[in-house]
């Protein structure tokens, strides 16, 4: 159900293509859409919908979040398509408007985390709010230890570094491109990312081999 | 992180170096020259590289067709770049309640929009609309003077209330900015705006902050005038809700 990331390059370009699936019909296809043909807007969210999906539920970690998400990000990219540049990749604008959306979301269920702590249990999977711990036969014979540290560390996690190191870690965004999907200035998006980086790696137990200043 | 060691790269470097954000030749020269911080980012490598990815369950050929029959009936209630009438939030309570407030209220500041028939008059709602900005902002200047005055005896403090405060004003604030900016209020969109921005990163600091730390960010409220544009648009706003219930009991005015 999971699988390693080696490095950046792993799934990245794959990822990166996802949102940039593009060609001259997209663009004719945003144009009649901002004229109001919703049939041109229905091809957008048919060619895009599964692309969302796959990021909601990256960030959120379960499937009815991750639906939900991917409703209020077409909505949302409807109501603003006057302000989407024709030049601009429309994938990529549904995609930071889809992380916007799931960082919102994050950040209201992260207020509950003693409510969700207090879930997990044989029907608690639906609101744990940590993606790759769902408690799956398969999950947990392949987790093991190593996903207990990371479901220890995501929990200690705040919304904004749950969702800046998502994006950075696996769905390879820019620190200029967190900024703007999460509405942030850059310093708060990068800091974000070195105290994600930060948590997983001390609840992996390498605190000792965290970098040389420590 | 320890002390810093300047002869060395720091973690913070070795994390954007990793993640390629950063094209410092002098980052490039170092890690050819240090075996140390070479070490240090193949550790850091090794256990980003640990971290599992989800995998999100796989969506069928016709998945988009089940989201657009989703959305279809709701594109009906809007046009693009309309402001929702009463689009559900289910995961966010306190936006919930804000968006309700606004979403009722849009009606009311965006011209283009068509009057919804409801019951209630139009006064009444610039009043709801002006009593949860004005509590908003009443809220948001409360936690600016505790922030501002916290650690005067130099000691560290404990803001983890403010910060859990903080990451409630958030929400609410995002939707009052928005809607401000839909009204035509450039104004105060600047000042919710850079409010925003100090209530995130107030809510993601560390929770026990030094006193350089509380240094900061008080220089970052007074600094640029916050807690007092706060405080001015916050009374503008009271002005007119008085005004607003002055002549709601004056007149029987009806929308």
């Amino acid at each position: 159900m999971t699988r390693p990331l080696n490095d950046l390059t792993a799934g990245g370009p794959e990822r990166l293509t996802e949102r940039m699936v593009g060609g001259e019909d997209e663009v004719q296809a945003v144009t009649r859409a901002r004229g109001g043909d919703t049939e041109a807007f229905r091809f957008l969210v048919e060619r895009h919908s599964r692309g969302v999906f796959r990021l909601a539920f990256r960030m959120t970690g379960n499937e009815h979040d991750a639906e939900d998400v991917v409703q209020e990000t077409f909505l949302k990219a409807y109501r603003k398509l006057s302000g989407f540049e024709e030049r601009a990749q429309f994938g990529s604008w549904v995609h930071r408007i889809a992380a916007n959306c799931a960082y919102d979301l994050l950040r209201a269920r992260v207020r509950h985390d003693d409510r969700l702590e207090r879930s997990e249990g044989p029907d608690g999977d639906r609101t744990l709010a940590v993606p790759a711990d769902e408690p799956s036969p398969e999950r947990l014979v392949a987790g093991g230890e190593v996903r207990r540290r990371l479901r220890a560390a995501l929990a200690r996690m705040s919304a904004l570094e749950r969702s800046a190191f998502t994006l950075r870690h696996v769905e390879g965004m820019s620190i200029a491109e967190i900024s703007r999907a999460l509405d942030l200035d850059a310093s708060a998006a990068k800091q974000s990312v070195f105290r994600a980086v930060r948590k997983l790696r001390q609840a992996l137990g390498e605190q000792a081999q965290w970098g040389i200043t420590t | 992180m320890g002390d810093h060691d300047v002869s060395h790269l720091t973690d913070e470097e070795l994390v954007l170096h990793h993640f390629g954000e950063t094209g410092d030749a002098a980052v490039r020269a170092h890690l050819a020259e240090c075996d140390a911080c070479r070490a240090a980012l193949e550790a850091l490598r090794r256990d980003l590289a640990a971290v599992p990815v989800p995998e999100a369950p796989e969506r069928g050929e016709d998945y988009g067709a089940q989201v657009w029959a989703r959305l279809r009936p709701q594109l009906t209630e809007i046009a693009p770049d309309a402001p929702v009438r009463a689009r559900r939030r289910v995961w966010a309570p306190l936006g919930l309640a804000a968006s309700l407030v606004l979403a009722f209220l849009l009606g009311r500041h965006w011209p283009h929009e068509k009057p919804a028939p409801t019951p209630v008059s139009a006064a009444a709602r610039e009043r709801i609309l002006l009593v949860a900005v004005g509590d908003h902002l009443e809220r948001s200047e409360m936690l600016l003077v505790e922030l501002v005055n916290a650690g005067a005896d130099g000691q560290p403090v404990d803001i983890s209330t403010q910060q859990q405060y903080a990451e409630e004003l958030v929400g609410a604030n995002r939707l009052y900015r928005q809607t401000v900016v839909r009204a035509g209020e450039p104004g105060m969109a600047s000042v919710l705006d850079e409010l925003e921005r100090l209530l995130v990163e107030v809510a993601h600091r560390p929770s026990s902050l030094t006193p350089a730390d509380l240094a900061d960010i008080r220089s970052r409220i007074e600094s640029r005038g916050l807690l007092f544009r706060v405080r001015v648009i916050e009374t503008q706003v009271r002005e007119k809700e008085k005004e607003s219930t002055k002549t709601a009991a004056g007149t029987n005015v009806v929308s």
